[in-house]
């Protein structure tokens, strides 16, 4: 049985003084808006989560630079999943239990969807991520997520309206990882190119991990296509496609979505990335147009090159600003609904030429985003179409 | 253009990639072989390697030519470490508490690489060419040929080594009963020592050759799985069935990835692994081990 001794006595005072303490320190933040992460740090998405992290926080910064939201300071609180499942939630656990949390980011399609259930049941937060599924832009199942660009089918939507555009009934090949990332857009995209009159001669799939490419390069060329489309893929095995497909002499256009756009990987790849092309929903960190304030902005903040997942980043944390600032100016309590709500009010929003055109975001995406090609001479992503913006009616 | 002409195309393009795998599964064999201590972070060594190659060719200017010797080198250089510091202290400690160790050694040098390179995943600098190569007519990416080519020798060089040279020998015998061979003179601890390096640098140089198809990243170390897949398969003490079973793995993938589509590529490798275990526990070249009471 459990016997008072002074020793026992004495570690239960000094426990308490220690939560007195903690609670103390908690409260003293009570006032910041908090944006819980749940980031992919290291792991096979790692290159991403840096990046969403740097964005994020460069954005939660220039708010509170401008005196934050009604008087309150945004913070990001985050934990590293190692784009692991389990850990997500497990971060997401956790957060929420030592903060007040109504804004999220999440860091995979797997996360998104474990977690959905317990956003709906607490209806405390909206979620954002690193996942564009299309299975997640349903608001209807998913009423509390959100993904800060257009989901992947409407990504290949993008694409085959600019090659129904350049290449009328041209010949395509899709080449899908075998994951849940890379299967998203095939039935999707089967539809819109039987709309366009487009011609899928082949669909190939790759096994995850798999390292040589040859006997998927023979079956380009058996199919002769004119573009070949890639997905669920951030570099490799693409560069090796490419390579093989030119020693072939394929005349084959090669195109991607966003998670493989990023312009300092196909830098590295040197001579064969040349004419690499794909979707983008963001402007390069490079992009100096002049109607585009923000870009300049965060090269002020960021010198050197900033990635892709820099730009979604900081596009997520402007969107959940943006909600949080449009529920408190009605002067509505911050939980799921309120914020989705104040969400599907932005219409026409302007980005500071994040995005190239003001943006709405109607159901749980952006459908914008722009064709651009890789130009090795230049080692930069060099936009081919102006911006697309697919209507969802 | 024949459906036979596409099916040796296939073929071909399968034993390149499996020649990857033997390379990479001869690691797990040397390691094993000598220690008996099946080294799961082989695959991370080969992500270092390929690391290593990049820092000497694309950090460093080095050619690459002096590049590949250095990343070998230095993955035996961390072979040698990892034995002297930490395997070699954990002898006579349950066989699941070294495996452990190398499996926590894996995720240490995951940590290590993307501390030091970051997350990133990144293109090697070429040195092999890229003009196409046909065999006849068939078609066979010229970086695959190059891996079959480098793959085939260093098997055959580490066959003839096992089999003539006295370390090689010295080898076999600590690998058969250790106190015997400590009994004839031999140096135990060496022998153990110059696995891991051997082993080691092996990996590192199936890293380069991997890099040069795929980029580097940190998680490439994945492949080491599959090479694991090998030599279960093969017979973790054989270095024949290394060969031949990274040989027919890679024959295997090429055809039901295209005959039958990328996703049945994992159903039936590990399908036949389970059917191959049942039939031959200790391997299709393994030593089958008899304990007599």
């Amino acid at each position: 049985m459990f016997k008072t001794t002074r020793r026992t006595m004495m570690g239960l005072m000094a426990g308490a003084a220690s939560l007195a303490i903690g609670v103390g320190a908690a409260r003293a933040q009570d006032g910041d808006i908090v944006i819980g992460g749940s980031l992919p740090m290291t792991g096979v998405f790692g290159f991403a989560g840096v990046a969403v992290e740097a964005g994020m926080q460069d954005y939660i910064k220039i708010v509170n630079d401008q005196g934050g939201i009604g008087g309150r300071n945004l913070r990001l609180a985050y934990e590293d999943t190692a784009y692991k499942v389990d850990q997500s939630v497990a971060v997401f656990n956790k957060l929420t239990s030592q903060d007040e949390i109504h804004l999220y980011y999440g860091d995979s399609t797997g996360f998104a969807k474990t977690i959905a259930p317990e956003l709906a049941r607490s209806g405390e937060m909206i979620m954002g991520g690193a996942s564009f599924a299309s299975e997640l832009n349903d608001p209807e199942a998913y009423p509390y997520i959100f993904m800060a660009g257009p989901d992947y089918s409407e990504m290949f939507g993008i694409l085959l309206e600019y090659i129904a555009q350049e290449t009328p009934g041209a010949r395509l090949v899709l080449v899908n990882s075998d994951t849940e990332f890379g299967r998203d857009p095939i039935e999707s995209t089967r539809a819109k190119a039987a709309e366009l009159g487009l011609e899928i001669v082949e669909e190939i799939i790759t096994a995850p991990g798999s390292v040589d490419v040859s006997t998927e390069v023979l079956k380009l060329r058996r199919a002769r296509p004119d573009y070949t489309l890639f997905h669920g893929y951030v570099l490799s095995p693409l560069p090796e496609f490419m390579s093989q497909a030119k020693q072939l002499g394929l005349e084959t256009k090669f195109m991607g979505t966003f998670w493989s756009m990023d312009s300092s990987l196909w830098e590295g790849v040197g001579e064969a990335a040349d004419g690499f092309m794909g979707v983008m929903p963001y402007r390069y960190y490079y992009d100096d147009a002049e109607n585009a304030p923000m870009m300049e902005t965060i090269r002020e903040m960021r010198p050197d090159y900033q990635a892709t997942g820099y730009m979604q980043g900081f596009l997520s944390a402007m969107l959940m600003a943006e909600s949080a600032r449009r529920v408190l100016d009605n002067g509505e309590e911050l939980n799921g609904k309120t914020l989705k709500a104040a969400m599907n009010t932005i219409e026409d929003f302007d980005t500071g030429g994040i995005m190239g055109v003001p943006i709405s975001v109607p159901g749980n995406s952006v459908p914008v985003g722009r064709v651009y090609q890789f130009d090795a001479s230049a080692g930069r992503m060099v936009a081919v179409s102006d911006w697309i913006s697919l209507d969802k009616e | 253009m024949s459906d036979w002409l596409f099916f040796i195309e296939v073929s071909l393009a399968g034993l390149g990639s499996g020649a990857l795998l033997s390379l990479t599964a001869l690691a797990f064999v040397l390691i094993y072989k000598a220690t008996q201590v099946v080294n799961l972070a082989v695959g991370e060594i080969l992500m270092l390697g390929g690391y290593l190659f990049f820092a000497f060719a694309a950090g460093m200017g080095l050619s690459p030519w002096v590049a590949i010797p250095l990343a070998v080198i230095g993955g035996g250089i961390v072979g040698g470490i990892v034995e002297r510091g930490i395997i070699r202290p954990m002898l006579g400690e349950a066989a699941i508490s070294v495996f452990m160790v190398t499996v926590g050694l894996g995720s240490v040098l995951v940590g290590l690489v993307e501390l030091i390179w970051g997350t990133d995943p990144r293109s090697l600098p070429n040195f092999i060419a890229t003009a196409p190569l046909f065999l006849g007519e068939a078609y066979v990416s010229r970086k695959i040929a190059v891996a079959f080519v480098v793959a085939g020798i260093v098997v055959t060089v580490f066959l003839v080594l096992f089999r003539f040279w006295r370390g090689g020998v010295a080898l076999r015998a600590t690998a058969t009963d250790q106190a015997a061979a400590y009994s004839c003179g031999i140096n135990v601890p060496g022998v153990f020592s110059l696995a891991w390096i051997i082993g080691c640098a092996t990996a590192a140089g199936a890293g380069v050759l991997l890099g040069a198809i795929s980029g580097i990243s940190p998680t490439m170390g994945i492949f080491g799985l599959s090479a694991l897949v090998v030599v279960i398969v093969g017979g973790l003490d054989s270095i024949l069935g290394a060969l031949v079973g990274g040989l027919a793995l890679g024959l295997i993938q090429s055809w039901t990835g295209t005959y039958l589509g990328g996703e049945y590529t994992s159903v039936v490798t590990f399908s036949l692994l389970i059917v191959a275990l049942m039939i031959r526990p200790y391997g299709l070249f393994g030593t089958h081990e008899i304990e007599r009471l």
